[in-house]
């Protein structure tokens, strides 16, 4: 499935046809699961491609089908990963369930690669932490005794990390931006 | 989970109504249509200043008229453009910054051109001067409030920008209404004056328009 041809399901969607739609959001579905698996903790990533289907629907009349479906995709998706980064800033002191990340180990470990690169770009305590409480799912007590900070630190690091990295995400226009979706 | 985003399809999909897909065209129309309104009510409302044909002669003037034309041109199509996903605003503001300096530049050639050596504090007449940003303001805000509608219907990725780009759009327009009754052409008064209030909308709209047109 070429992205043109999603461009034509999209307008077809415009005009109310619901087969075309459903089918879409059927295609469009995997493409985010793999975007979001590489970007974000992966016990976000199920409600991060919802957040984004509900936001392709209620912003549908903003795409043009005289232009490429590709970029409109990727831009609604990339504007959803910022407003998920700036939630896990919000959420930073909470306690996180146990059960996060069990059963898929290794993918929750290696996935969120886009999201791993840039917490190479902060300073270590911050991309430490977030590491450990975001990405490994430790609580905030057990990341303080890893690194030897104080929870109080801890989630002082986790806030101001991924706030820096949320400022220079939307900073950046292009920065961690997906190819073109050629294939569904 | 799986399940879960089938529902959603499936919700999403019997839901769909047709919907008429926004094009910048259609959006600057709008724009267009509301600002040959806003001009007609002011008009209507307090008239034109009554020295309009001698200003018109008056270099001032039109530096003033264009200046704040050419910054409501600049700033209405940056913010139209971020309402587009796949658009950023980023060029649209320093070429607006870029314009806000060449028109305090220009303003100042003008100024010098005049060599008038009247006593500062006269010729900023802060009392007037007060009263022109209550009405630039003022001028500003049915811009400001067709923006934000439209920005709702858009969908800007970089909102703060967008806002920012319709905040500098909505106080330059208010300016050129105000342009149009507003019996002061010294440019320092007006860079002053306009100045404070184009900054006082441009804070309005990069606190409120994010808020309100949170998608």
């Amino acid at each position: 499935m070429a992205a043109a041809e999603w461009g034509a399901l999209m307008a077809a969607a415009q005009s109310g046809h619901g087969g075309a739609y459903r089918r879409l959001l059927g295609e469009i579905r995997p493409w985010l699961l793999r975007y979001y698996a590489r970007r974000l903790p992966p016990s976000c990533v199920d409600d991060a491609v919802q957040e984004a289907m509900i936001a392709i629907h209620t912003k549908r009349a903003t795409f043009d089908p005289a232009r490429p479906f590709g970029p409109w995709l990727a831009a609604i998706a990339r504007y959803k990963w910022i407003d998920r980064l700036r939630a896990m800033k919000r959420t930073a002191a909470d306690a996180l369930p146990e059960d996060i990340a069990v059963g898929d180990h290794e993918t929750a470990v290696t996935s969120a690669s886009v999201l791993t690169a840039l917490l190479a770009t902060l300073k270590t305590p911050q991309a430490t932490v977030i590491r450990l409480v975001k990405l490994d799912g430790l609580s905030i007590e057990e990341a303080a005794a890893a690194t030897g900070q104080s929870p109080s630190l801890v989630k002082v690091n986790i806030h101001r990390g991924l706030a820096r990295l949320t400022a220079r995400l939307a900073a950046l226009p292009d920065a961690g931006s997906e190819p073109v979706p050629d294939h569904g | 989970m799986a399940d879960n985003a089938d529902a959603l399809i499936d919700s999403l999909a019997a839901g769909l109504t047709p919907v008429r897909y926004r094009t910048a065209t259609r959006d600057a129309l709008a724009f267009a249509a509301l600002a040959v309104v806003e001009v007609t009510a002011y008009l209507a409302l307090r008239g034109m200043r009554p020295d309009m044909p001698a200003a018109m002669g008056e270099m001032a003037f039109w530096w003033k008229a264009v200046s704040l034309l050419v910054l409501a041109v600049i700033g209405v199509a940056t913010a139209i453009a971020a309402l587009d996903p796949a658009r950023s605003p980023r060029r649209g503001l320093r070429a607006l910054a870029g314009a806000a300096a060449v028109t305090v530049a220009v303003g100042w050639g003008v100024d010098a051109a005049r060599g008038g050596s009247a006593d500062l504090i006269a010729r900023l007449d802060w009392r007037h001067g007060i009263d022109c940003i209550a009405f630039v303001v003022g001028c500003a805000l049915p811009a400001l409030a067709a923006l934000a509608i439209l920005m709702r219907r858009g969908a800007a990725t970089d909102p703060r920008g967008a806002a920012t780009a319709a905040g500098a759009a909505a106080a330059a327009w208010g300016g050129v209404v105000f342009t149009l009754d507003c019996p002061h052409d010294d440019p320092l008064y007006i860079a002053v004056w306009f100045g404070i209030a184009i900054v006082i909308v441009m804070g309005i709209a990069r606190i409120a328009l994010p808020r309100l047109t949170r998608w």
